[in-house]
């Protein structure tokens, strides 16, 4: 567990360091959306480490093909963000509660004993 | 784009991702680029990446790591035989809806 515990920390130290040599403007769009990603992504340390270096290669290939900021997060960030986050439900507290409210209501009408 | 495309985008930007890959394998930005030129002219390159992790995992693409001069290595992408029957099921699927709303957009005039 602890051992785990220390390798996500690495690969998390990791990302930070990567972020770090992107352009002033990408990192501070990646550090909003590593705000709003740890709030309503997953809770469990795997795949948050997966999310947040999968969020790295975006924006180190866009890097790559100097894409203006605009034509990587859209005109609504919230959009582009959402779709990224339904990659990761492993961990989130909401994909627990929409298979809760699925497994209840399969019961209660009879579709699962 | 009006939030209302957007909204009707979204169930089926996957579906077009697929089908740009029919065309020959891509990279993630010659994939928003193509859609550009075919009109998709507000796609994110952000919501493209997405839809890749989401069809990589799905294993829909084969995936080829390859060099590149400047930055990280690009991730190229096919479609495979999953990914093919995918877009199969895809088109059947989409000819059905716009038939149905074709229909009703008749009878309206």
């Amino acid at each position: 567990m602890a051992a785990k515990w220390i390798e996500q920390k690495k690969r998390y130290r990791k990302y930070k360091a990567r972020i770090k040599e992107l352009p002033e403007n990408y990192r501070s769009s990646i550090e909003a959306l590593e705000r709003y990603l740890l709030i309503f992504g997953p809770g469990q340390g795997d795949s948050v480490v997966v999310m947040l270096e999968d969020l790295a290669g975006l924006f180190e290939e866009s890097a790559a093909d100097q894409l203006p900021l605009r034509e990587i997060v859209g005109d609504d960030p919230v959009e582009f963000t959402e779709t990224f986050l339904q990659n990761y439900p492993e961990g989130q507290w909401i994909k627990r509660e929409r298979d809760r409210l699925i497994t209840t209501i399969d019961r209660a009408a009879g579709d699962r004993s | 784009m009006g939030r209302q495309m957007t909204a009707m985008l979204k169930g089926t930007l996957e579906g077009i991702v697929l089908a740009t890959l029919a065309g020959g394998s891509a990279y993630g930005y010659e994939i928003t680029a193509r859609l550009r030129d075919q009109g998709f002219t507000d796609t994110a390159e952000g919501t493209v990446y997405a839809l890749l992790v989401r069809i990589e995992k799905k294993d829909l693409v084969d995936v080829e790591k390859v060099p590149s001069e400047k930055g990280p290595p690009r991730k190229v992408y096919s479609l495979n035989e999953q990914g093919q029957q995918y877009l199969d099921e895809f088109w059947t699927n989409w000819n059905f809806l716009a038939e149905r709303i074709e229909r009703l957009c008749d009878e309206r005039n």
